[in-house]
């Protein structure tokens, strides 16, 4: 090996090592704040999630509230802020510039009468005034509890209905929900109980599902149960496990579907079914070039078990669908002329 | 009559990989080849610079949607358009068909193939050469591309998806090496071959739902990366919908089968092909 070779492997072995060495120290010295992305696996507060949940669900309400889309939509229909104001008044929170994300879950038995036994969860990341929501659910009625060093606010439904609890669990993370589900998450974050990093079947759909700034993995009979979907469609329905989607919303809207069959043969079934479907509709929309744009945007894929549909509008089409909208559209068209008045018929002689 | 001198025992195939290795190191690494190489590297760097230079003089490089953009994203970014899309498997095709086919072309591998080694311990050598040559330019390039978009107070936050880029890169090298590694051994037009297959195969099978994208390099060096998918054209948007992401340990083990079975595949082809020299 000659010297200049040497150099050289010096040089480059010299930058990459103190790349790598400079990383780590900073890494260390910062602990290590994303090594759950070596499992890659979604939100890290998927550890207050219970191991059980039947429906997960995520937005990233940062990106959407700055998507174009958004903007665009609140131009077209700028909606009654008075509802957002008042909650922003009362709680401290402008929910458009303070929460960061929301990841949801329904654990135990969703299709339960009462929402008491589908336990729902809501893990919210932001900056929040503590002590004015403290006061807030004080002033409303309610108690304030230590649980396991954690305060936890608790208020009821009027009419003795599901209790409620609010938990700020990390500074900037608060936890919300179903009492019970609300405890559960902090024991589950702490390890005393499961959650749902330790559901392999659900980790693997949540990472699949984490590209998106807007995604729902959701078993399959929690959704027709919460739907209440007739006796005869549900039957007629291949037999699924899990449904994903996934949506990515900026300028366009970027979706995919995804579902999982129990078996290969349900899953094609599926498939031809979505595929009669699709030919259906693209031959129903043939003639309206604005709803074409979207269908032939839609793809279906998926292999053995997985069926998908992908969908993308564009923000062409999104600002045409919303121009059909204006009120200028709405308007009545013009009355159409009064038609000429016909001919006398000649007189019989 | 005299006793015949004893003879050193040949080397083994190791042995002989190795020395074959430290010879063709330092040809690789003075070729014009490598010129090509550093270029090719040097352009995030400079993008990287370009980029920290309008930073710092209090202007905002990159805005999506009027939303500041920041380094961290930025670096994911440049990790996908220019290393995982262009650099690794161009780097592959051009370095990985030419192993052996440039001493078929310069009339060297006669010399080669006298020596006291096995024709396969030729082709691992030049392999290993090659993986040093190119991870030792491309990964330093990742390095620097890194600390000029990344603030350090973001490294904390960022260094694992960092340090899975690197090996991610590293493990793209040798598969797209080692893949046409065995294609430059086995078929007389390597180069055109390798192009097609990078450029037109991988980006085809990629965009088609179903099955078909299990049979690409890129599916599995994808599969790995950390960053986001950039949404830059409509070919990215459909195979971001599209992707149906491999567990991390499948993409690993894919990558170290193809890096197996070709150099396996690449050394039978070597050691039995009958290489004519062109007069």
């Amino acid at each position: 090996m000659t010297k200049p070779t040497r150099l050289f492997l010096f040089v480059s072995g010299g930058i990459l090592a103190a790349g790598l060495g400079t990383g780590l120290v900073a890494a260390y010295v910062g602990g290590f704040q994303n090594l759950s992305l070596l499992a890659a696996s979604g939100p890290e507060e998927l550890s207050y999630l219970p191991s059980d949940a039947k429906v997960v669900a995520y937005a990233n309400v940062r990106e959407l509230m700055d998507s174009e889309l958004h903007q665009k939509l609140q131009a077209l229909t700028p909606r009654n802020g008075n509802g957002l104001a008042r909650f922003q008044e009362e709680t401290g929170v402008d929910v458009s510039k303070d929460v960061d994300y929301v990841l949801a879950a329904i654990g135990g038995d969703v299709s339960a009468a009462t929402p008491e036994q589908g336990r729902p969860l809501v893990i919210a990341r932001g900056r929040f005034d503590n002590v004015r929501i403290e006061g807030l659910v004080r002033s409303k009625g309610g108690t304030v509890e230590d649980f396991k060093g954690v305060r936890l606010l608790k208020a009821s439904e009027p009419g003795g209905g599901m209790e409620m609890a609010l938990a700020f669990v990390e500074p900037g993370l608060i936890a919300m929900g179903n009492d019970a589900a609300v405890r559960q998450a902090i024991d589950g974050h702490r390890g005393s109980a499961a959650n749902l990093t330790g559901n392999a079947d659900l980790t693997r759909l949540v990472k699949d599902a984490s590209d998106g700034n807007l995604w729902v993995v959701a078993r399959f009979d929690a959704l027709s149960a919460a739907g209440n979907l007739p006796a005869g469609v549900a039957e007629r329905l291949p037999a699924l496990n899990w449904v994903t989607l996934t949506g990515h919303i900026n300028g366009g809207i970027r979706a995919a579907v995804k579902a999982e069959a129990r078996d290969d043969a349900a899953a094609k079934n599926l498939r031809d079914v979505v595929q009669g479907m699709l030919a259906l509709a693209k031959l129903q929309t043939g003639q309206r070039t604005d709803i074409a744009a979207i269908m032939d945007s839609i793809e279906l894929g998926g292999d053995g078990k997985t069926v998908s549909l992908a969908l993308s509008i564009p923000i062409e089409v999104v600002d045409h669908l919303a121009s059909l909208r204006t009120p200028g559209r709405l308007t009545p068209p013009p009355d159409a002329p009064e038609p000429p008045q016909a001919p006398e018929p000649p007189a019989v002689p | 009559m005299s006793a015949r001198p004893n003879l050193p025992a040949p080397p083994t195939f190791w042995n002989g990989a190795v020395r074959v290795f430290s010879l063709s190191l330092g040809e690789m690494l003075w070729s014009r080849r490598t010129v090509f190489l550093m270029l090719v590297t040097g352009m995030p760097v400079f993008v990287a610079l370009v980029l920290r230079l309008v930073q710092s003089s209090g202007i905002t490089p990159v805005r999506v949607n009027s939303t500041p953009v920041d380094g961290a994203s930025i670096f994911g970014g440049m990790i996908w358009i220019f290393f995982l899309r262009f650099i690794v498997p161009v780097l592959g095709v051009f370095y990985g068909t030419s192993l052996m086919a440039d001493e078929v072309e310069d009339r060297t591998i006669t010399y080669l193939f006298t020596r006291p080694i096995r024709r396969g311990a030729v082709l691992v050598g030049k392999y290993l050469a090659f993986l040093v040559c190119t991870t030792l330019v491309v990964l330093p390039s990742v390095v620097l591309v890194y600390f000029l978009l990344v603030p350090l107070s973001q490294v904390a936050r960022t260094f694992v998806a960092f340090a899975a880029d690197l090996g991610l890169l590293a493990l793209g090298l040798a598969a797209y090496g080692g893949l046409f590694a065995f294609v430059g051994a086995a078929l007389k037009r390597p180069l055109v071959s390798g192009l097609v297959f990078v450029f037109g195969w991988e980006q085809v099978a990629l965009l088609v739902p179903g099955y078909l994208k299990r049979f690409t390099v890129a599916h599995y060096v994808q599969g790995l990366v950390p960053h986001a998918m950039p949404s830059d054209g409509v070919a990215a948007v459909l195979q971001a919908v599209l992707r149906n992401n491999p567990p991390a340990w499948l993409c690993i083990a894919a990558l170290a089968g193809i890096v197996a079975v070709s150099l396996w595949l690449g050394v039978k082809a070597v050691e039995s092909r009958e290489y004519v020299l062109d007069q």
